[in-house]
């Protein structure tokens, strides 16, 4: 497998060709964030500008709003219609080695013990190529938890932008079989190898952020009962919610019916630990207090996750840092619990 | 319908509306389509996601019992938005059902032994299905005990059930209100000074408790002071569900999901939760 590469002048054409068989998405702050948009036959230059998306490639595979089925009562009664994703092959363009991690971990989860059509539908129909990192945010602390800026296992094809090209290396199958059919490629040498290597290198020594993940299972065990703790560090916490809905990796959702009898549609959201009417029972709600769901967020994230999974559920992407109106920080909450 | 999506519901008809008390009521229900009927099998213990469409999804046990496959039920206590429109329906109507989810009781483990069954309120409702299970089997299990209460006389669910094993000399059944009426004649009490009077030896035993929390609390603390150990006590959990399946994020206590761990617990795993929310 060896190294292809492509002049950025030429993404244009690539991109416009790769459209015409599947849905391609590319970085895009069209909408006044920065997310994965369709690409719009406009402007390839995302490389230059973009470090990372606003809101995680997740909302493609799990949107934040998605109607599962729809239910319409005629003569005969009520008839369910399943509203499947149609199986329409994707491309996802610039998916960073974070946000392909954090696929993974979404994919246990979703394929555990019973398969979510709706997630793995579109999972499986999507390539993804990935485009490493030459200037992670000053909040990334991927390094903390396996990921590397300059390389992952996680995507089908990885790209690297070494100046006026991008490097191309296949992955996965999925991505030979893609890197096959894009014209316009010519084989990288073995200078321009070496130079995208240490472009990842020197992105790897510009994150300096951590959290120390040795032994963090029991501590996190111990801290649960540390109620100061969870006080202290939510406070100023004001349960917006937005660290949930930018985070790569949470999952959390809600199932609800459009308010209509005769058609309508049974429609599932993101939801929020963050939210007190989350859990809220009829005679009791365990989590009713904000640090109760404080804790149960980076519980939840750092050990029930682990226990379950074998992995961490955060990537240290570090959107939660960037996003949250009140700098509520995970490092900070992580390097607190190791400090207890 | 068929194919592998779990969240499509099938479409259930209602067959009859039981009003059990003023807020609860129970409901028998049947496939639609018949065809579906023979593919589907639950065990007592096991909950669904019922659904009322335009109104949202909630969920309960399946309240029948396995044994008994002429027709499906659930119990239903009016609590909020789904549980009122449920309460709305009538003979004919159709609602969603998606399952069965979760554990069960575990047969094998109760085959051979005592059965105590101590219920409150609504929460007969999952420990009926296991109840007409066991009876349906009889000779598989040894005495078979039941102690039922509720606040009030007008609050006892499941008057039939109640009034079919008090005639089945092969129950030991004891019914009891926290308060009577004037024309109550029967125990009144609350269940665990009332369990205690009972006594029940834990030789060879194991209790099934279902009801409301303060009540499972106390009712706890009596089976221990009559000599139960947390391996002899079976009881089921409650949290916020929306899945059913282990995906949605919000019914777990600690690394448990009550959905797809649960509901039904031993009190000794209870006690080794790792972290407690409660
Ligand atoms: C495994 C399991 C088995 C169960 N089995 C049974 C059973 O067999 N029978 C049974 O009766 N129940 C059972 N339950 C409980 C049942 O699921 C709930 O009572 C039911 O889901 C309530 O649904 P609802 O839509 O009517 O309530 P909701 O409308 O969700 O309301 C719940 C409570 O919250 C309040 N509330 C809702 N929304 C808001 C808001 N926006 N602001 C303020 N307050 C609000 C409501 O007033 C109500 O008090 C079971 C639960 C579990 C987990
Ligand atoms: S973004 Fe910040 S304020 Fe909002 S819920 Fe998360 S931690 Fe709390
Ligand atoms: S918890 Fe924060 S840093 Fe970790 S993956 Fe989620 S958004 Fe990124
Ligand atoms: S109900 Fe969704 S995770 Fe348990």
């Amino acid at each position: 497998m060896g190294y292809k590469k492509i002049k950025k002048d030429q993404l244009k054409t690539l991109f416009n060709e790769l459209s015409k068989d599947c849905s391609l998405f590319v970085p895009s702050g069209s909408k006044g964030y920065v997310g994965f948009d369709p690409w719009d036959g406009n402007s390839a230059d995302f490389t230059e500008w973009y470090r990372n998306t606003t809101i995680p490639p997740k909302a493609l595979f799990f949107p934040p709003v998605e109607a599962m089925l729809r239910f319409r009562k005629g003569e005969a009664g009520y008839e369910i219609e399943e509203l499947l994703p149609n199986g329409r092959p994707q491309i996802v363009f610039g998916v960073r080695p974070c946000d392909a991690r954090a696929l993974k971990i979404t994919d246990t989860l979703f394929s555990d013990t019973y398969r979510d059509p709706y997630y793995l539908t579109r999972r499986e129909n999507a390539t993804i190529v990935g485009l490493a990192c030459n200037e992670p945010c000053d909040t990334c602390f991927c390094t903390s938890l396996d990921i590397s800026p300059g390389e992952s296992q996680d995507v089908d094809l990885l790209c690297s932008d070494i100046g006026d090209e991008l490097l191309m290396e296949a992955v996965s199958d999925k991505g030979e079989d893609l890197l096959s059919k894009m014209s316009g490629l010519s084989e990288a040498s073995g200078e321009e190898e070496s130079k995208a290597k240490q472009l990842g290198d020197s992105a790897k020594e510009k994150i300096t952020r951590q959290i120390d993940t040795s032994g963090l299972l029991d501590k996190m065990r111990s801290s649960f009962e540390n109620r100061e703790y969870w006080e202290d560090v939510s406070r100023k916490c004001m349960s917006c919610g937005i660290c949930t809905y930018v985070c790569p990796t949470c999952h959390c959702f809600d199932i609800c019916d459009e308010n209509n009898k005769k058609d309508g549609k049974r429609v599932r959201n993101w939801d929020s630990c963050k939210f007190p009417l989350f859990t809220r029972m009829p005679m009791e709600n365990p989590r009713h207090e904000k640090w109760r769901r404080i804790r149960q967020r980076y519980h939840h994230k750092f050990e029930y996750f682990q226990m379950n999974f074998e992995t961490i559920a955060c990537t240290g992407c570090g959107r939660c840092i960037r996003e949250c109106p009140v700098n509520v920080d995970v490092t900070e909450i992580i390097g607190g619990i190791q400090a207890l | 319908m068929e194919g592998d999506n779990v969240y499509l519901p099938h479409v259930m008809k209602i067959e009859k509306v039981i009003r059990e008390t003023q807020n609860i009521k129970t409901f028998h229900f049947n496939f639609k389509d018949e065809s579906q009927k023979s593919k589907f099998s639950f065990k007592s213990g096991q909950f669904a996601e019922y659904s009322i469409f335009g109104e949202g999804e909630a969920t309960f046990c399946v309240s029948s019992s396995p044994t008994r496959m002429d027709y499906l039920e659930f119990s239903v206590m009016k609590a909020g938005k789904v549980t009122a429109a449920i309460h709305e329906l009538q003979e004919g109507d159709e609602i969603g059902f998606r399952g069965p989810y979760g554990n069960w009781f575990p047969l094998e483990l109760l085959e051979g032994k005592n059965l105590v069954f101590v219920g409150g309120g609504i929460g007969l409702a999952p420990l009926r299905s296991l109840i007409w299970n066991v009876l349906d089997n009889r000779d598989t299990y040894e005495d078979v005990t039941i102690l039922y209460g509720a606040r009030s006389p007008a609050d006892l669910s499941f008057k039939y059930d109640l009034e079919a094993w008090e005639k089945d000399d092969a129950v030991n059944m004891y019914t009891t209100v926290d308060n009577g009426d004037e024309d109550w004649t029967g125990r009144v009490g609350l269940i665990p000074p009332v369990l205690e009077e009972i006594g029940p030896s834990p030789e060879n035993t194991v209790a099934i408790t279902c009801g409301p929390p303060i009540m499972i609390k106390f009712t706890l603390m009596s089976l221990e002071k009559l000599g139960f150990t947390n391996d002899q006590i079976l009881t089921t959990l409650e949290m916020k569900m929306k899945c059913g399946i282990g995906k949605c994020g919000r019914c777990n206590i600690g690394n448990i999901y009550v959905c797809k761990d649960g509901p039904v617990f031993t009190n000794a795993q209870i006690q080794n939760f790792l972290s407690n929310e409660f």
